[in-house]
């Protein structure tokens, strides 16, 4: 069912959410990954995010966990 | 995209890193990480991270003796002091690893080469940081930020790391790093207070 990833929900969090997120999954599991560019990556990146550009998500989604939580930015 | 391919807990961050408003660190995603190797144990892990804090405190004694202001030079002074402290810390670590009681002077011969703590060198940092020697503020904010670059550097190491015990290990040190960042930020908030 391809039209499945157009209609299905993301939920949005700010930034304190994300930090709170990280803060109460147990061994701070959470993947924080960044879909920019390298270059941009490079300019800043928050600690420890993990970097798949976006043109490359669909081919390196076995690098990601189903059940862990991802704060995509 | 992943919310349909059966990833259930995505979320996007409202903003993204514009709107992130605690550290970040700069540099490619492999920066530092030839300091480690996909396959060395917890305990080489350690000294790895024991050698960047030595770098670190090298590093501030450097910028100690350059500077003439005395209150700067006492702020690199203590900053190159809580290295110490960093370092002990590991060397805990280690000995709660080994059950060995090696001290931190036995512990330092271990290490072949201290590095920069966050993987990048004194000339890089200071081409990053042009900071104002005058200003504790300023010099405290490098610190921050390169305490940031630490903890970004061992949790990257932790995420490439096939080793597991050595990526909990990794991730133990980062958490460290974190406690760092929190101290250090709640000091500058007292710095500001002041000013």
């Amino acid at each position: 069912m391809k039209w499945m990833q157009f209609f299905t929900p993301v939920t949005s969090i700010n930034w304190q959410e994300a930090h709170q997120l990280a803060e109460e999954t147990p061994g701070r599991d959470v993947v924080f990954l960044d879909v920019r560019q390298p270059k941009e990556y490079a300019h800043g990146h928050l600690p420890g995010a993990k970097l798949i550009p976006l043109g490359d998500l669909d081919k390196r989604l076995d690098e990601l966990g189903k059940e862990q939580p991802i704060v995509i930015y | 995209m992943l919310a349909g391919k059966g990833f259930s807990k995505v979320y996007n961050l409202t903003g993204g890193i514009k709107a992130w408003n605690k550290e970040v660190a700069v540099g490619a995603e492999d920066t530092g990480l030839h300091l480690f190797s996909r396959e060395e144990s917890p305990e080489e892990a350690v000294v790895v991270g024991f050698g960047l804090e030595v770098g670190l405190r090298e590093f501030y004694l450097s910028m100690q003796a350059q500077t003439s202001r005395e209150s700067t030079k006492a702020l690199f002074g203590k900053l190159a002091d809580i290295e110490i402290l960093h370092q002990e810390r590991l060397v805990e670590l280690y000995r709660d690893m080994t059950g060995s009681a090696m001290t931190a002077t036995e512990f330092s011969k271990k290490i072949v080469e201290p590095g920069m703590e966050g993987g990048l060198s004194t000339e890089e940092y200071l081409q990053l940081y042009h900071i104002d020697y005058d200003s504790e503020l300023e010099v405290l904010g490098m610190a921050l930020a390169i305490e940031a670059q630490a903890l970004d550097l061992y949790l990257r190491a932790a995420e490439q790391s096939d080793n597991h015990q050595t990526k909990k290990v990794l991730q133990q040190i980062a958490d460290e790093e974190r406690s760092h960042i929190a101290r250090l930020s709640s000091y500058i908030d007292q710095q500001q207070d002041l000013t």
